[in-house]
């Protein structure tokens, strides 16, 4: 059997979940925290990506970073193709998944005990510090909950790769898509295969991250 | 906090990375094929493979999607259309090589019954009846086989009388595994992806439709044409006909 596209799935999908929680973190915590003008705007900008259909997103995207689009153009300038390759498989799982990892981050931090923060700024630490010291210590399910919901919707990813990405065998065929491919060839015995290795993928990393979780606390 | 998943994550990241790495050869030669060329393109391809000593990846998908990624750059050498209206356009975009266009083949539709329900469709009045809850054909928005179906309805008379029992799928693979599942009695299909153990078939008068002539061409984008071409004479010479005849095409020169 053909591992590539277990291999592939893997890399984009912990690559696209360390990106998400690099952006959705922050943001998640300027929604819980700060009231600024076109707040509504940017909390609606980020659950957009779950209310449109994976297929209308990808074409979307194609259209930006494609040959033909603006940022495709500007990129092809400096030498760099990005559509069709596994970086563009890694951004159709962020923006699949990002408002995932928003979210959930978004409410742990709205249960945040403010009074807990404002005793740690009293005592002389700096904003930095008492997010790292006391703010995501306290959120940190929440976080987590995130980054495993957006890993696992990042594993699963498939209209807007399919779009951005194509379903490139050994390139960009990615887990997803490979069952896809399998399914529609009738080879139904490589498309179960695939199908259960995706399976004990996240069994394996929900029973090692509940291990992690005990450890801790 | 001081998070015992980070390095084991970069750990596993980095030997990912070396996971997909493949070792240096020229790029096999990309074909992006319509759906309904599953199973003809899985033989030809090995054989073109070792007649020229090239390595091809086939890219199967509905035309209407592969034709959008090759018009944004989609990494295609040679597209495939189940219609050639789609290569039309993309020559006219001077997306493709007008002067590599060729058709390669003629589909056919059949009225298809699911082997699970026990008795089999012969016409398409029979579609009316009221043992069949579930009409399976392709989108007629997009796909090629979906609109030759639509127009074979239409022209039998039973258009009104099958709407209200009519499910779309996606691509003409899609529409078939309704009927493989049983999720659908009956529906109309691409008679080279027909021969699958599931389903009976009879072939639907050809003339009940616009034919559906399948064209072909070298993507402009392409570093290898003449590769690209020489798997379109591949698929319309000698080695390719036979095959392509096999799975219900008629050919070019036989209609």
């Amino acid at each position: 059997m053909d591992w590539f596209p277990v291999w592939l799935s893997l890399r984009v999908a912990l690559t696209a979940t360390a990106l998400t929680l690099l952006a959705g973190v922050p943001t998640a915590l300027l929604l819980a925290r700060k009231r600024f003008p076109g707040r509504n705007v940017l909390e609606a900008m980020v659950v957009l990506p779950l209310v449109l259909p994976p297929t209308v997103l990808g074409y979307y995207l194609l259209v930006v970073i494609g040959s033909r689009g603006p940022v495709g153009q500007a990129l092809a300038a400096v030498g760099v193709e990005f559509a069709f390759t596994w970086g563009a498989a890694v951004l159709a799982a962020c923006v699949g998944s990002i408002a995932l990892v928003i979210k959930s981050a978004q409410a742990g931090f709205e249960t945040v005990d403010r009074q807990l923060e404002q005793a740690a700024r009293t005592l002389g630490r700096s904003e930095w510090s008492v997010f790292w010291s006391v703010t995501l210590p306290l959120a940190w399910r929440s976080v987590l909950a995130g980054a495993v919901l957006a890993f696992c919707r990042a594993l699963g990813e498939f209209g807007i790769t399919l779009m951005v990405a194509g379903n490139i065998p050994g390139r960009t065929q990615t887990l997803p898509l490979a069952i896809y491919d399998r399914v529609q060839a009738a080879q139904m015995g490589e498309a179960n295969a695939l199908a259960l290795i995706a399976v004990a993928v996240v069994v394996v990393l929900l029973f090692g991250l509940s291990r992690v979780a005990r450890l801790r606390y | 906090m001081r998070c015992p998943l980070l390095p084991a994550v970069a750990l596993a990241w980095l030997a990912l990375g070396s996971g997909p790495a493949r070792a240096a050869e020229p790029p096999p030669l990309t074909v992006f094929a319509a759906a309904d060329l599953v199973f003809a393109f899985k033989e030809i391809v090995p054989r073109f493979e070792k007649a020229l000593g090239v390595r091809v990846t086939l890219v199967l998908g509905s035309t209407g999607q592969l034709a959008q990624q090759i018009e944004h750059g989609g990494p295609a050498d040679v597209f495939f259309a189940a219609d050639q209206a789609f290569v039309d356009r993309l020559v006219a975009e001077r997306v493709l090589l007008g002067e590599t266009r060729a058709l390669y083949a003629q589909g056919r539709i059949v009225l298809a019954t699911a082997r699970a329900i026990g008795w089999k469709l012969t016409e398409l009045r029979d579609l009316t009846g009221p043992n069949v809850r579930h009409v399976a054909i392709a989108n007629p928005a997009h796909a090629p086989y979906g609109k030759a179906a639509e127009e074979a309805l239409r022209k039998a008379g039973v258009w009104d009388a099958v709407r209200p029992k009519l499910v779309y799928g996606e691509n003409i693979r899609h529409t078939l595994q309704f009927l493989q599942t049983g999720a659908a009695e009956a529906g109309i299909v691409a008679l080279s992806v027909a021969t699958v153990p599931e389903i009976d078939w009879v072939p639907i008068d050809p003339r009940l439709h616009a034919p559906l002539n399948q064209a072909t061409a070298v993507v402009r984008r392409s570093p290898r044409p003449e590769l690209g071409l020489a798997f379109i004479q591949f698929v319309n010479g000698p080695e390719g006909r036979p095959i392509m005849k096999r799975y219900g095409f008629l050919l070019p020169g036989e209609f």
